[in-house]
């Protein structure tokens, strides 16, 4: 028995003692619990954000009454379209540094309107070369000649587009002493390149920050 | 006398154990003098010799590559060392005993702070030079590294001895340049710029370019950009320092406990010795550049600042000095009470040879302890950055390494860069004494 707890003890000081093993993973499946960022929005926050204000903004264009202005050899009427969407990119005026979530951000917003079929988006990297080479900011589209110079330089391209689109990433900060309440808003903004005219749907997402359990747990009550 | 002759003798014959400083020093007098290929040499043996010192080598392997322009193996080099200090950084309670009955030495290295930070900084510049995608990665984990070191040492009081790290402006200065070569994302490049104004104060271009991605262009029409990046000057090294005072203080205790105790204690012959980081900048101040113009050349800039390694490794070495000291004192009073117990366990008699052999041992004990000095030895004193808008087309500049009165050190070389319409460029070269040497890296993105 004393031989025994001889040999056991050294064994589990030594276990003890050890460094840990190298990081570990799991694949986080869906339903599953998701990590909530402790000090700043994650995709707990920006995943509702982007299912919404999306959703918002597809369901609203899906339902526009269409205009059919074509026609078969047949004389039936041919399916109208998908209208040519130009997603200029996710401008993140938010207190926080998103990080690595911009372009996920992008990605994501870009593969559901394509998946909606209600608008057909130009490819990202369209995008980025129209920029490029016509050396707009993507806030001077707004003014109507910069807006007309990029559709027409798109257009010769061979690329024409009917709308540009704007995610607005942005915050509000309410601050109780140690802690703070921050609500983020998501706002899609869609502007008929010929006409100006928008459209705008947006999602909004209340988070609280506390520097105590016992705080989150007074703030949940 | 000829107790205090016994118990001198361990400490004149262990005093001279090599240090990681002793190892270095050739190595950065190679390198800082221009040759490479020997320091390469010299770093292999070493790593060779003394494999627990592998990481930190690896770290001066790293930028040796860079600097001979093989920034894909310097990249590979500094994201492995990178995995192993995230690794080593978990706390070890079998290592931290283990040190306190010998010393620091006997520590897996994980990093010095500054290191760990500039490990994904550097690697990101050299990502940019192998024409990599992964720069603008390992940029946002510089500064997250940098945020999660002053987080992590909040104590229980709420005080933080790291709260006032000088950042490393070098990252986000690299995702706002990479995010302004978008021509999309001019927010974020906005705002790294304005915190590396923030974060920097001292790098003036700073201004420049929050102005422009705030409402200008990457670039004007048929022109691109080209960005060097210059790792100036000699880095900073660990050197031994032997904290007299605390030595002191410690010899005058263990004579009162010894003098009112049933036992003596071993008397503190030995000096407490730490670590403490020095700068040694070397000559160099900045690099100059100017641009082929017909027959002759046109200045084209200077680099300037953008992380100040020296100053700011110096400075949080200043902040946790306390902390090695206190764990050197620690290490003493436990090693004094350990031989005070085995005496007093064993009932030895307090004057008779026994227990003078007893103290003998101890002192040699405590002489056996060393600084740890183990630290990465060929950063340069500071990372400088210089943004050029070029025309399209194939260019020459010539680079010319110049000190405090721009004066020039060494002679200057001609690298050949090529811009494309509204893309960066990357340039990285390293300027030392020597002047400016290896092979640059230039890529297009």
């Amino acid at each position: 028995m004393l031989r025994r707890t001889f040999v056991a003890l050294p064994l589990v000081a030594c276990l003890a003692g050890c460094r840990g093993q190298r990081q570990f993973a799991r694949f986080v499946a869906p339903g599953d619990r998701l990590m909530m960022g402790s000090h700043q929005a994650g995709s707990e926050t920006f995943a509702p954000l982007v299912d919404e204000a999306v959703a918002k903004l597809l369901a609203r264009h899906a339902e526009a009454p269409v205009q059919q202005v074509s026609y078969d050899a047949e004389g039936r009427p041919l399916p109208c379209p998908p209208k040519r969407i130009c997603f200029v990119g996710v401008e993140n005026k938010s207190a926080e540094d998103i990080g690595d979530f911009k372009d996920e951000l992008y990605e994501v917003i870009d593969a559901r309107i394509l998946d909606s079929a209600v608008f057909a988006p130009l490819n990202r990297r369209f995008v980025e070369a129209g920029l490029r080479a016509t050396r707009i900011r993507p806030d001077e589209l707004c003014v109507p000649q910069r807006m007309r110079d990029f559709a027409a330089h798109l257009e010769r391209e061979g690329e024409p587009i009917d709308y540009l689109l704007y995610a607005t990433l942005t915050s509000g900060t309410t601050r109780e002493n140690r802690d703070y309440e921050r609500s983020y808003r998501l706002s899609l903004e869609l502007v008929d390149v010929r006409s100006g005219a928008y459209d705008k749907q947006s999602a909004d997402i209340t988070k609280g920050y506390h520097h105590s359990r016992l705080s989150r747990w007074r703030a949940s009550r | 006398m000829r107790r205090a002759g016994l118990i001198v003798a361990p400490c004149l014959l262990l005093a001279g154990c090599t240090t990681h400083l002793a190892r270095l020093e050739p190595v950065r007098t190679a390198y800082f003098g221009g040759d490479i290929a020997a320091a390469e040499r010299l770093v292999d043996e070493a790593i060779d010799s003394h494999a627990s010192d592998a990481d930190v080598l690896t770290l001066d392997k790293g930028l040796l590559a860079l600097a001979d322009g093989r920034p894909d193996e310097a990249r590979r080099l500094l994201v492995t060392v990178r995995d192993r200090f995230d690794h080593l950084e978990q706390e070890s309670p079998a290592e931290d005993a283990w040190s306190m009955l010998t010393d620091d030495r006997q520590r897996a290295y994980a990093g010095e702070d500054h290191e760990r930070v500039l490990v994904r900084a550097l690697a990101a510049v050299a990502d940019l030079a192998a024409g990599g995608d992964d720069a603008e990665a390992l940029a946002l984990q510089a500064a997250e590294k940098q945020g999660e070191i002053v987080a992590a040492a909040v104590a229980d009081d709420g005080t933080n001895p790291k709260s006032g790290y000088r950042p490393v402006a070098l990252a986000p200065y690299l995702r706002g340049i990479l995010r302004e070569a978008t021509h999309r994302d001019y927010d974020d490049a906005a705002r790294h710029y304005a915190t590396v104004a923030s974060w920097e104060p001292g790098y003036a271009p700073a201004r420049d370019d929050v102005v422009r991605a705030g409402g200008g262009v990457h670039s004007a029409p048929g022109h691109g950009v080209v960005h060097l990046v210059a790792l100036v000057g000699h880095g900073p090294c660990k050197v031994v320092v032997e904290e007299v005072p605390s030595s002191a203080a410690l010899l005058v205790a263990d004579q009162i406990l010894s003098a009112t105790l049933a036992q003596s204690l071993p008397p503190t012959i030995a000096p407490i010795r730490v670590p403490r980081v020095v700068a040694a900048p070397g000559r160099v101040r900045a690099v100059a550049v100017g641009r082929a113009a017909g027959a002759g050349w046109t200045t084209a800039g200077r680099t300037t600042t953008i992380t100040d390694v020296s100053r700011m490794a110096v400075e949080q070495d200043a902040a946790v000095h306390d902390l090695a000291v206190g764990r050197a004192v620690a290490r003493r009073a436990l090693k004094k009470a350990t031989v005070f117990g085995v005496k007093e366990g064993i009932g030895l008699d307090r004057f008779g040879p026994a227990a003078l052999l007893f103290d003998v041992a101890g002192v040699a004990w405590e002489a056996a302890e060393n600084a740890d000095t183990r630290c990465w030895g060929l950063l340069p004193d500071s990372v400088q950055v210089l943004r050029l808008e070029l025309p399209v087309g194939d260019h020459t500049l010539a680079l010319c390494a110049v000190d405090e009165a721009g004066r020039a050190v060494g002679s200057s070389v001609a690298r050949s860069v090529s811009v494309e319409d509204g893309r960066n460029a990357y340039l990285v070269v390293t300027a030392v004494d020597a002047g400016i040497i290896g092979g640059a890296a230039a890529v297009d993105r």
